[in-house]
């Protein structure tokens, strides 16, 4: 049966030779950076603003106001309500949008090349001029403590809020981007406009523009539409952000959810910011520990033990350390197993050199894959607008594949001592306590607090119970 | 009259492999992408989830690649891959860097020819408890995950086909046997029951002569089952109505209708008014019960196409808290009653269209879409040019086309509605006319 196919493995081809595709910047007068990308034969464009100011860089008692103003700048301009801007985008085929994020805020528009003038007049007018209806404000506060509820029911939601808020100490990072119950209850009209105004300056944002721009002048368009904006009388250059880590030695935290069939397991600790030294090392490090299919966590716990329907491990880099973290669902009654399993390969990546193998594997990927992610005119626009919000160098891009061929086993074994520490890690889990508590205990993992699941309840969770 | 122009071959070999070509150098990217014919309708009674599982199956390894070795090559060589399982079909794709194509197509006819030479109780096992979890973690642990599993069982008699889910069920995935998945192989997995689109940056001749080494001497099979005869009255012929109480703190209320099967032109008239129902800010649903309203705190309507017999076309509404659900649902009732009643305005016609014409555009700028939809045209209607006919049938679409396709499908004798509600008590507590309130999962049928 086996000589109906080839024994022999193929061998590769010649590369065809890539870089990142060549942009051009250039500044207004006002201060505004446009990068400019040329991508022939891409006919839907993709534009994106990029305000470097985002929910890290707003007050803890008014958490959540970012998320809302970039929310809500598509409810309608000094000239046209939330229904005729919409519209107006639709006929040109466009949908316009807003989102926020840790370190910028980003609006943007994907449009055919015919339609993007007129996209990008809208674009300007709803970021420039937008009105923030108190009645729109309202309700997508109030659409926002509903799916803060929702997010209480949903066990990985709920693993991530209780992670994040378990592993930082006085850090935005430790609470939702979107904000709490308490501090979204309290945001309204002008706390909406305060944040908008924060990043409103034309001196710390970026226009990207990729596509197929045979025909047109987009510095022009550009100038036309963002020359004569100001910088806002109340903008904030942002300052450094705390991540502080909360935890001090190991230490078990249960979301109890009686019945539950699965576990959501987290594991981990504040890890690195995008910036830093060795980050090509950090990268290859994290491929082989939780990034790639056969990574070691997912081989162990998954094609292994059967344990998961995956399992991964990986560093969330912003502008300063944003979460490290080790995640799987498995099933109830091998959770505690699967978290030994767990924490036996955050040592392992820290014991000894990886093979040979899979330092070869990991750089490989990573320098393979690059070109593919980058087929879109969205993601070669994304790619340049995450390069801007991080502050990071023009020729990072092009950087890249050299950087991570050069990776040494020894650096990615210095990177996972500096990066990882098991012993400070906090784990929690979202599942049914009563199934799994008495291994829970035994296994000796650290101090245990185990708190009630309250979904579909209004209150917050009640106190919890110390079980330890 | 559209942009979308994707020139291709279509050829098979002398063992029934159909091979489709579509060359394009705008990146250093190639794309393989097999479909075979063998979906979870096409799974027997006792068997359900099999053709799911087969599909984990096809990554432990053939007679010349050992255990999760494929994706390990694959993602080596800087490529990406997956496989899926639907009602239809199961699919196979690699995307790669184009100098590493040949790896790709050599892995796939490896399996293709040689999946039992390295099938092991062990790795069976395994991956039986692998998909266990995918099952828990896509449907029984997550907030109204039961719903798709509900709408397909009412949608679809006992008996048809379509009446399970590819997932399955527990107990018949505990009941598969390495028999059954050496069964499996031999019924579905041969050359003349597979599609092969290969797309992007790629020299057809290379291509041809590579696919007829690796794939050329993989016999073909004699015949294959075939499924009986999967038609279906146009509607239920009555409501259905079930309450579930969940873990949830919003009730939530999702809608069923038996639609037309994929394929027919009326089905992309449902796709049109899906983007009018509830594509946006600007859409209706959306529009009148989130904005304007306030009663819910999102809404959508969809359809699902499926070539045997109808398809699904569902929906949503979660209801704010405090607000009655009767209201919602009346509210959400009203606007489909009126896309029956009335045709569409031209300016939402055309605003949709745009839409619809930015969302094609932006698909087919990957080769990945370009290798599943030709893969998918081929397999589905033995017709993969409809890649380049897809988008001038929806813009084609006319206003009397969607009223007359809501007034077949949007009919109170037609639908299902499930109706979540929390355990406990929902949020502000007001006391809430809940359909169906006597007890939890109860069923009724409303003729």
């Amino acid at each position: 049966m086996t000589d109906i196919v080839v024994k022999e493995r193929p061998t590769p081809g010649t590369p065809r030779p890539y870089q990142f595709p060549p942009f051009e910047r250039r500044q207004l007068a006002n201060g505004l950076n446009v990068l400019v990308v040329d991508l022939p034969g891409r006919p839907l464009l993709s534009a994106q603003l990029v305000f470097r100011s985002g929910a890290a860089d707003e007050p803890a008692d008014q958490a959540g106001a970012t998320v809302l103003a970039a929310r809500a700048l598509s409810e309608g301009t000094k000239f046209r309500d939330a229904i005729e801007l919409t519209e107006n985008a639709e006929r040109w085929g466009a949908s316009l949008h807003a989102e926020a994020g840790w370190d910028a805020v980003t609006a943007g528009v994907a449009v055919s090349a015919a339609r993007l003038l007129p996209a990008l007049e809208l674009l300007a007018e709803m970021v420039l001029e937008p009105a923030f209806p108190e009645a729109e404000v309202d309700r997508l506060r109030d659409e926002r403590l509903n799916d803060l509820l929702q997010a209480k029911a949903d066990p990985r939601r709920r693993a991530e809020e209780e992670f994040a808020l378990s592993i930082y100490r006085g850090s935005p990072y430790g609470r939702p981007m979107g904000g709490t119950r308490e501090t979204v209850a309290g945001l309204n009209r002008d706390r909406v406009e305060g944040a908008w105004a924060r990043w409103f300056d034309p001196a710390r944002t970026t226009l990207v523009i990729g596509g197929s721009l045979a025909g047109l002048d987009v510095h022009h368009i550009a100038s036309t539409l963002f020359g004569a904006w100001d910088r806002h009388p109340r903008a904030v250059v942002p300052g450094d952000i705390s991540a502080d880590s909360a935890v001090e030695s190991r230490f078990v935290r249960v979301v109890h959810r009686p019945g539950a069939v699965q576990t959501e397991i987290r594991i981990g600790h504040p890890g690195a910011a995008r910036r830093i030294p060795d980050f090509h090392a950090v990268s290859v490090m994290s491929a082989i520990l939780g990034g790639l299919f056969n990574s070691r966590m997912n081989m162990k716990l998954r094609e292994e033990k059967g344990y998961t329907y995956g399992a991964s491990a990986g560093f969330d880099l912003r502008r300063s350390a944003g979460p490290f973290g080790t995640r799987a669902a498995v099933n109830t009654e091998v959770t505690v197993p699967a978290v030994q399993d767990m924490l036996a390969e955050l040592d392992r990546i820290r014991d000894g050199l990886v093979s040979r193998d899979e330092l070869n594997a990991a750089r490989d990927f990573l320098v393979g894959i690059f070109p593919l992610r980058f087929e879109t005119p969205g993601a070669v626009v994304g790619a340049l607008g995450g390069l801007v919000s991080m502050g990071l160098p023009d020729d990072e891009l092009n950087l890249y594949r050299p950087a991570i061929e050069a990776v040494s086993a020894e650096q990615v074994l210095t990177a996972a001592r500096a990066h990882i520490q098991p012993e400070r890690s906090a784990i929690v889990l979202v599942g049914d306590a009563d199934a799994f508590g008495a291994d829970l205990e035994a296994a000796g993992l650290g101090p245990i607090t185990i708190q009630r699941d309250d979904a579909g309840r209004t209150q917050e969770p009640g106190a919890a119970d110390a079980a330890d | 009259m559209s942009d979308v122009h994707v020139p291709f071959t279509d050829e098979r070999l002398p063992n029934g492999l159909r091979l489709i070509i579509a060359e394009d150098h705008l990146a250093p990217v190639a794309a393989v992408n097999v479909w075979y014919n063998v979906g979870s309708k096409h799974e027997q009674p006792g068997k359900t989830g099999f053709a799911h599982l087969f599909e984990h199956v096809m990554f432990q390894g053939s007679a010349n690649v050992g255990k999760a070795e494929h994706i390990a090559l694959i993602q080596a060589a800087g490529g990406s891959m997956n496989g899926t399982t639907w009602l239809d079909r199961t699919n196979y794709f690699e995307t790669m860097p184009s100098h590493q194509l040949e790896l790709a197509l050599w892995l796939e006819a490896d399996r293709m020819g040689t999946l039992l030479a390295a099938l092991s109780q062990e790795n069976l096992d395994n991956q039986r408890a692998v998909v266990k979890n995918e099952k828990r973690w896509s449907y029984d642990n997550r907030p109204y995950g039961s719903w798709s599993e509900k709408i397909q069982e009412y949608l679809y008699p006992e008996g048809h086909p379509y009446h399970h889910t590819t997932i399955g069920s527990m107990e018949d995935l505990d009941a598969a046997s390495l028999e059954d998945v050496g069964q499996f192989f031999r019924t579905w997995y041969a050359p003349n029951n597979a599609v092969l689109s290969v797309v992007g940056d790629v020299d057809p001749a290379e291509v041809r002569r590579w696919v007829d080494h690796y794939f050329g001497a993989i016999p073909a099979n004699a015949s294959f089952p075939q499924l009986g005869d999967l038609s279906l009255p146009p509607t239920i012929g009555g409501e259905i109505r079930e309450t579930v109480t969940d873990n949830v703190p919003l009730p939530r209320i999702y809608w069923g209708f038996r639609s037309p099967a994929f394929g027919d032109p009326r089905l992309d008239a449902l796709d049109l008014a899906g983007q009018i129902l509830s594509g946006g800010k600007g859409s209706r649903l959306h529009r009148r019960l989130v904005r304007k309203e306030r009663l819910a705190q999102d809404v959508s309507f969809f359809s699902m196409g499926f070539v045997g017999g109808a398809s699904i076309t569902a929906g949503w509404a979660t209801v704010r808290p405090g607000v009655d659900l009767a209201v919602v649902e009346a509210a959400y009732w009203e606007e489909l009653e009126l896309l029956t009643r009335e045709p569409v305005t031209a300016d939402e016609l055309q605003r949709a269209k745009a839409l619809i014409e930015s969302d094609e555009l932006g698909a087919l700028q990957r080769t990945e879409e370009r290798a599943d939809r030709l893969s998918m045209y081929a397999t589905l209607f033995d017709d993969p040019d409809m890649i380049n006919r897809m988008l001038d049938r929806y813009l084609s679409v006319t206003a009397e086309q969607i009223q007359a396709v809501a007034a077949d499908v949007l009919r109170p004798d037609n639908r299902v509605v499930l109706t979540y509600v929390p355990k406990v008590a929902p949020p502000d507590g007001d006391a809430q006319d809940v359909p169906g309130e006597a007890g939890s999962d109860d069923k009724q049928v409303v003729a």
